[in-house]
């Protein structure tokens, strides 16, 4: 059980704390409710872009990794479709030095052209180091256009293309500074050393005066029902075949998420899963097999990625993939995996929760969907899944119409 | 927006490493010694057995990373599926990994299924069967793996780097040619595995809630005899070739950016100078307001990341400073890497500098003895390289009190850019 106590300030900022003492350590989490789905889809890749930006000082902070280095701390953030998420890990004695930092690049961010253009060359590398000059570096975003046709998760939250990244300018940048960055559209969460009351009044103290934005509601295209089969191929400079395939599915938190998570660990989460044994071990068509949920919050994908034994048929992996997942849809699977799927859910969820930042977050991204408490609710959407809603799930989820294939192949020689 | 109600920031409170003290330490009946690494505050425990069985005692290239990994692949008693199922039912974690130095197995388990994963874990050390089909099977798979790293720039850069650092006839320098995969045999595995996985050759981890109360279980798979107690390694004489100066290239495909590496040779953990190089380095390149990364990403934007390591494997110590960049930016990236090293060199550090290093080290030390699983992480690093149990409490104390003019001395004597090595791998 994670404790917490919560309070909202009057401009809209949610604030939750746990009190954690074992750790000479406090994690704050500011979560923004503003992802790569709030993106223009001209000027994709926007949302991270503006991550990069808030390092890069505020009225009262010059630099900002400066203040958080003197007082002994680390800290990050990450974009990804749904959210942008900042965190900052330092001596619980100088808990307030975080909240001081975060509220001033919530309001005060320096937008200055110099600013932006050096971001957008570093930008411009990290896309290059992490998609480009990978082998397999762009099976997303070679998949995401291909499963989605107007719903915003089309793009990954890098962009769609370097050229969005070069044409950005201040204006948008300041436009969307106003329109996300402000205390009604976060979530600041604090676990590790530190009195609930204390934090309340310090936040008041820091972000009690930051007025709040005009609440414009996210009106979303919802992806419509996909009917066809589609189907892709591309030849790389790799050394082996790739199989991909997506399906799409419920979002965060409907129902099927947490039958298809539990499905999936059954599937690959472990060395004994079906997939490691069956397609790797018994029958020797890949080199590896996994499928997982991508996890966004509006409706989103299961992904099977396999890489293929050389010599192996992409269309009989593709088959082979495809009966596993069609056995699913008939046959329950066995009260031993089902079993097994739950031991490991409730030791790696305490694996996970061992790190107060981990728990910082997890508190801030479940109030964001609703209710911060579903950090510990969850375990019981998880253990009462039964094998009668795998089969349903399955069945609905499975479907060769609903699906969207890349075969990634090595060049012709 | 300005702030319309502009408070007087809160002033920092300098940091403090917290506690840094070596563990308690017991023995098995065998003399297989046990770190016990309490205050945990769940029903977790993470128990990690290290053995002497890392790259260096390797006399066949592979065998120590090829007979870790197989240890999961099946048993006397079991073959891989039904050990893999066996393992995994217990809702356990098992992370096996062999480094330059050592090899090791971590197990993460619930309290209450102590005995029955440890059980476990006797059998994937101790009795491996290391059958035909399984271990073709990760042949196959590392070859693919292989083939995919000749694609990427910053796995030829690093090992062009170990390479010119050490020579290629040195186990810690020795790099991976696709010929390695086809002379390797199970019976390569099985004689390494015999030699260094040994009952009474390892030490072990204990971390978490209560760890006073593995031992009895601990004490009842692990006490068997061998030949030999785990000691301060002894350590086989390595032929080190001088590292080479001067640039080397290596052509990788159609990349869209290079990996850009320069190094030295550097000292052995238990210089006097070994924690003072540490500071030095944090300011050039270990942290994200380091000289490289203000200049290299945040100023010219060439990168997006660049950092430097001085670290030291038994018998030789090693700096290293790598990036990625886009290819047209190499040329000048290794120019401003220069500069840096020329001020550093040539002018002292500030004393604003400096603290931000100093109690960015403080904050780096407390968390690595935040919570027991990360001070058994730490303390592995003292114990392999056996660089005394004070070493952090030393390291606190070189920390607060080196001089800008001693930064400055150790830049000029590690950090001389005239016999330093540079490794280019890229397109042409």
């Amino acid at each position: 059980m994670i404790e917490f106590e919560r309070h909202a300030l009057s401009n809209g900022l949610k604030v939750i704390v746990h009190n954690d003492d074992s750790t000479p350590m406090v994690t704050t989490n500011l979560l923004y409710d503003a992802g790569s789905r709030d993106e223009d889809p001209e000027a994709t890749g926007f949302a991270h872009l503006f991550e990069h930006l808030m390092f890069e000082g505020s009225d009262n902070v010059p630099v900002f990794d400066t203040p958080v280095m003197l007082a002994g701390g680390e800290n990050n953030a990450f974009t990804n479709n749904d959210i942008t998420n900042y965190y900052i890990t330092l001596p619980a004695n100088n808990l307030e030095i975080a909240l001081w930092l975060e509220s001033d690049r919530m309001v005060s961010l320096d937008l200055s052209e110099s600013r932006l253009a050096t971001q957008k060359s570093v930008v411009t590398e990290e896309f290059r180091q992490r998609y480009l000059n990978q082998p397999y570096g762009d099976i997303f975003l070679l998949l995401r256009p291909l499963a989605y046709r107007v719903h915003p998760y089309m793009w990954a939250a890098i962009g769609k293309d370097i050229s969005h990244i070069e044409k950005a300018d201040s204006i948008s940048a300041r436009q969307f500074y106003r329109r996300h960055y402000s205390p009604s559209s976060a979530i600041l969460s604090v676990a590790g050393t530190a009195k609930p009351d204390v934090v309340f009044r310090m936040a008041e103290k820091w972000f009690g005066d930051i007025p709040p934005s005009e609440k414009i509601a996210r009106v979303l295209p919802e992806e419509p029902k996909q009917k066809e089969h589609r189907e892709i191929t591309v030849y790389r400079d790799v050394p082996a075949t790739q199989l991909i395939m997506a399906f799409h599915t419920g979002g965060r938190e409907s129902r099927d998420f947490y039958i298809l998570d539990l499905l999936t660990d059954i599937l690959s989460g472990c060395d004994s899963g079906r997939f490691p044994s069956l397609l790797v071990r018994k029958k020797e068509l890949f080199s590896d097999a996994d499928i997982y949920l991508s996890g966004e919050i509006d409706p989103g994908l299961v992904i099977f990625s396999g890489r293929l034994k050389s010599g192996i048929d992409i269309k009989k992996a593709e088959a082979a993939v495809m009966n596993e997942l069609n056995t699913l849809a008939s046959e329950p699977v066995t009260a031993a995996e089902l079993e097994k799927a739950r031991n490991r859910y409730e030791s790696l969820r305490l694996m996970s929760y061992l790190s107060a930042a981990n728990k910082a977050f997890g508190l801030a991204f479940h109030e964001l969907l609703g209710d911060a408490d579903g950090i510990n609710t969850e375990i019981d959407r998880y253990m009462s899944v039964t094998a009668e809603e795998i089969i349903d799930s399955s069945a609905r989820t499975f479907t060769s119409d609903n699906c969207s294939v890349i075969h990634y192949l090595p060049l012709l020689k | 927006m300005k702030r319309h109600n502009v408070q007087q920031p809160p002033v920092i409170i300098t940091p403090s490493a917290g506690e840094t003290a070596f563990p308690e330490t017991v023995s098995l009946s065998n003399g297989v010694p046990v770190y016990l690494l309490g205050k945990g505050t769940v029903d977790l425990l993470r128990i990690e057995f290290v053995a002497d069985a890392g790259q260096r005692r390797e006399k066949v290239h592979m065998a120590s990373s090829t007979a870790n990994a197989m240890l999961t692949e099946g048993s006397g008693n079991h073959d891989a599926i039904t050990l893999n199922d066996l393992i995994d039912s217990t809702g356990a974690v098992f992370n096996h990994s062999a480094d330059k130095e050592t090899a090791s197995l971590i197990m993460i388990t619930l309290s209450r299924k102590l005995e029955e994963v440890t059980a476990l874990a006797e059998e994937v050390l101790f009795h491996p069967s290391f059958p035909e089909t399984e271990f073709r099977m990760l042949i196959d798979k590392r070859i693919q793996a292989f083939l995919t790293g000749r694609q990427k720039t910053s796995v030829i850069g690093r090992e062009e780097y170990y390479r010119a650092l050490c020579g290629n006839d040195n186990p810690y320098g020795r790099v991976t040619k696709l010929e390695d995969y086809q002379s390797i045999t199970t019976e390569a595995i099985r004689e390494f595995h015999s030699l260094h996985y040994r009952p009474d050759n390892i030490y072990i981890t204990v971390a978490g809630r209560d760890p006073e109360k593995a031992l009895p279980v601990l004490e009842k798979y692990f006490s068997g005899n061998g030949t030999g107690l785990w000691h301060e390694p002894d350590m086989p004489e390595l032929a080190f070739e001088t590292a080479k100066t001067g640039r080397i290239f290596a052509e990788v495909g159609n990349s869209v950016q290079s990996a850009v590496r320069m190094g030295w040779a550097g000292i052995s953990r238990d210089h006097p100078d070994y924690q003072g190089l540490q500071v030095a380095n944090m300011i050039l390149g270990g942290y994200f307001g380091s000289r490289l990364m203000r200049n290299i990403r945040e100023e010219k934007g060439y990168t997006y990341g660049i950092n430097s390591v001085v670290g030291a494997f038994h018998g030789l110590g090693y700096i290293a400073i790598m990036t990625e960049v886009a290819n047209n930016y190499r040329e000048e990236t290794l120019m401003e890497i220069k500069k840096e090293i020329i001020k550093l060199c040539r002018d002292e550090v500030g004393q604003d500098e400096l603290s931000i290093v100093r109690n960015h080290f403080m904050g780096e030390i407390a968390r690595m003895f935040d919570g027991p699983f990360n001070s058994a992480e730490t303390i592995r690093g003292i114990i392999d390289y056996n660089t005394g149990h004070d070493y952090f409490a030393r390291f606190v104390e070189t920390v607060k009190t080196i001089t800008p003019g001693k930064i400055k001395e150790l830049f000029n004597t590690y950090f001389n850019i005239d016999n330093s090595f540079e490794i280019i791998a890229g397109a042409k």
